[in-house]
């Protein structure tokens, strides 16, 4: 531990770097289904303003407000995919940006909404100020176990008949079809699964920074989330979680480079880009760099990689 | 031969160099800030003092970060060169926090946990306050606000002060005196509703409004990045206002002025501490003329005090720029932490959270400090209090409300 502090990673850094693997995790799992979906900042926020407002106005311990948050997610989740899913590739990026935004300023603009509604003065979401004053009671343990229960999870999943037909729906939606699998309730499940994942991490962050405003949800977060899972690679479950890690880490291990930080921590994303494109935990990415600094011709490589894809 | 001339000509740079600082330590007189009277100066602190501080020094705010930490060197070379601490040597850690919230989290945690300093100054934004202020009180730090106008920020603790006079301590003032001189009696109201800033804005301008009994015809709302405000500036204008209310950020008010102006709009203009910046004057020009700012210090001030003018000499001479009032507030916050540890004296050998607690203790005794901000005072609430100013623009230049629009009728 003190090694880890000593290079800047204290413990509410780690915290922030499970919270991060788990977003990480959600995008992840709408990406090894082939659908580019960008939802998973709104459903953060759905899970964030459902989990404090449960444990801030009905004063219900973490774990209900877990539970609330990522039901409530769930739920929102299964109108909205069922017609969005229907579209592909960029389409379902910007439709899906899209819902984001809504979400973004349906919270926005919550009270003065539902106060015009109800005729009584509603402070629920407290609009542009966001609500202040969360008592900070997620603890390192609880992220862990989560993050290790998600990841086993997941693990099961892939092993099993439903994993399976994620993988073919990636490689050909109609391929898939044309086998028997329910095409449909594959990316409607994976995409309700996601949401309910990013929904756990709003409520679990929003608990650990003591306030929330619907800014925090916006557009960044979103490229945030995906470069977790491009930087990682999104070839095994544990590309997001390296993802995660290090963008969240890199930041402050480079504090002490002062002003120059940004450039550094810039020019070593690049460098991961340029040289592993797919992404820091990917075998084959590897091979390839230590071939290039090696020097010797690839041929082999090639065929390797034609072969997995 | 080449070399000779060489080390000749290096030699006479050397005189002329030692020449330009022997005479710029003449010139140097004792800095007008400080309580150099009222405290005897420090025997028993230890050989360095450390604070930190947390600026936004990257991304979009740095805007305002880049010029807090200038202006905190500033106050820091001046403290060290006038000998404010005795023997000590007075110094800060800044660390950025990109107006990040998270950054700013991990930055306290950074300064407070594993730097262990006394005491921070910072973070830029209100927001990033109410989420690293906590640490800092769990730790029992002081730490001081110098750009935070949010409400019920000091409410958090014992140990969380600002220096930023908040929108409710400039706004009532800027309405009453624009009520007192223009005769209001109705405007339109203009703000941004998806903002922390502009929305607390808001809420004290209708406040203020209603005290003052001046009837509000209507109001109109615009998002962060909106460039066109014609639909919204039409509506309030066409049922002839007084004036307009706009609580709006420097980029959304510079647009608003020269369309409002655009829209054949010629009455005044009152904005919040967003309006408060040279750039919206140098980019608004002409139709910035009417306009109405209230805020807790501005470089055009009329009325400076001493120490404000020999400020923004020090400033321009260093940085080649000129300061802005959260620079302002930054020079006066480095200072105020400066003049709670000279006046709490602690020993060196005293245990870290005695040292904490004697500099809060010292930040809550200080009254009557003369800073360019004016006068100013810790309230028991840690809140700042200093008088505000009310300025017109007028001829290109801003001058006090109250005495334009009395030459003026």
């Amino acid at each position: 531990m003190d090694l880890l502090r000593s290079i800047g990673i204290t413990e509410i850094v780690f915290q922030l770097m499970l919270v991060n693997a788990i977003l990480g995790l959600s995008i992840y799992l709408t990406l090894y289904t082939g659908m580019f979906s960008l939802a998973n900042a709104g459903f953060m926020a759905i899970g964030a303003y459902v989990g404090v407002v449960l444990t801030q106005n009905y004063d219900l311990p973490l774990w209900a407000a877990l539970i609330g948050g990522m039901l409530a997610a769930g739920v929102v989740a299964v109108p909205i995919g069922l017609p969005v899913l229907r579209l592909r590739d960029i389409y379902l990026a910007i439709a899906t940006i899209g819902f984001g935004e809504v979400v973004r300023i349906l919270i926005l603009n919550f009270d003065t909404l539902a106060s015009s509604i109800s005729g009584e003065s509603v402070q629920l979401t407290r609009g542009a100020l966001g609500i202040t004053g969360i008592p900070k009671i997620t603890e390192t343990w609880q992220l862990l176990l989560f993050l290790v229960v998600t990841v086993y999870i997941l693990v099961r999943l892939h092993r099993s008949r439903f994993g399976r037909a994620m993988a073919a729906v990636r490689q050909d939606e109609q391929a898939a079809a044309t086998m028997g699998i329910n095409v449909v309730y594959v990316k409607n499940a994976v995409f309700i699964f996601s949401a309910i994942l990013a929904a756990s991490a709003g409520v679990l962050k929003a608990h650990l920074t003591r306030t929330i405003s619907p800014g925090d949800y916006g557009f960044d977060q979103v490229v945030n989330i995906l470069a977790f899972a491009v930087l990682g690679g999104t070839s095994t479950w544990l590309g997001p979680i390296v993802g995660g890690f290090v963008l969240t880490a890199l930041p402050e291990i480079l504090r002490e480079f002062k002003q120059y930080r940004g450039i550094v921590n810039g020019v070593i994303l690049l460098m991961v880009i340029v040289y592993l494109p797919g992404g820091l935990v990917n075998i084959n990415g590897w091979k390839r760099l230590w071939r290039r600094i090696r020097g010797q011709p690839s041929v082999t490589g090639k065929i390797q990689d034609a072969e997995t894809g | 031969m080449n070399r000779k001339l060489v080390s000749l000509l290096f030699v006479f740079l050397m005189v002329f160099l030692s020449f330009g600082v022997i005479t710029a330590q003449d010139e140097m007189e004792k800095p007008l800030v400080g309580f150099w009277e009222s405290c005897p100066t420090p025997s028993n602190l230890p050989a360095t003092v450390t604070i930190g501080a947390i600026f936004g020094l990257s991304d979009a705010v740095a805007v305002y970060g880049v010029p807090q930490r200038q202006a905190v060197e500033l106050a820091v070379d001046e403290i060290n060169e006038s000998g404010y601490l005795g023997e000590s040597v007075f110094e800060v850690k800044f660390e950025d926090s990109a107006g990040n919230r998270d950054q700013a989290i991990f930055a306290m945690t950074k300064l407070v946990e594993e730097d262990k300093v006394l005491a921070v100054l910072g973070p830029t934004l209100s927001s990033e306050a109410f989420a690293a202020d906590p640490i800092a009180q769990e730790n029992s730090t002081p730490v001081m606000g110098v750009s935070n106008t949010a409400l019920g920020l000091t409410g958090m603790g014992d140990f969380v002060f600002r220096n930023s006079l908040p929108e409710a301590a400039v706004i009532p003032g800027t309405i009453a005196q624009a009520k007192e001189t223009l005769g209001l009696e109705k405007v339109g109201l203009l703000y941004g509703n998806d903002d922390d800033f502009t929305v607390s804005g808001y809420q004290v301008f209708r406040q203020a409004l209603l005290d003052n009994e001046i009837e509000i015809l209507g109001e109109e709302t615009f998002a962060k990045g909106d460039l066109d405000f014609n639909a919204q500036l039409t509506n309030l204008i066409s049922q002839g206002p007084d004036a307009l209310v706009v609580s709006a950020l420097a980029a959304e008010a510079t647009q608003i002025i020269l369309q409002a102006r655009a829209l054949d709009y010629n009455g005044p203009i009152i904005g919040g501490n967003g309006f408060n910046s040279p750039a919206v004057l140098r980019d608004t020009g002409e139709a910035s003329e009417g306009l109405i700012v209230g805020g807790a210090w501005n470089y055009g001030n009329p009325n400076p005090t001493e120490s404000s003018v020999r400020f923004v000499e020090m400033y321009e001479a260093k940085f080649d720029q000129s300061p802005d009032q959260f620079a302002a507030q930054s020079y006066t916050g480095a200072w105020l932490m400066a003049t709670a540890i000279r006046c709490a004296d602690f020993a060196a050998d005293a245990d870290l959270s005695a040292q904490r607690l004697a500099i809060r203790d010292a930040l809550l005794q200080i009254r009557d400090f003369d800073s360019p901000l004016g006068v100013f005072s810790f309230t028991e609430d840690r809140e700042p209090s200093h008088d505000p100013i009310a300025q017109i623009v007028s001829g290109g230049k801003f001058e006090p409300l109250a005495v334009v629009m009395g030459e003026g009728g």
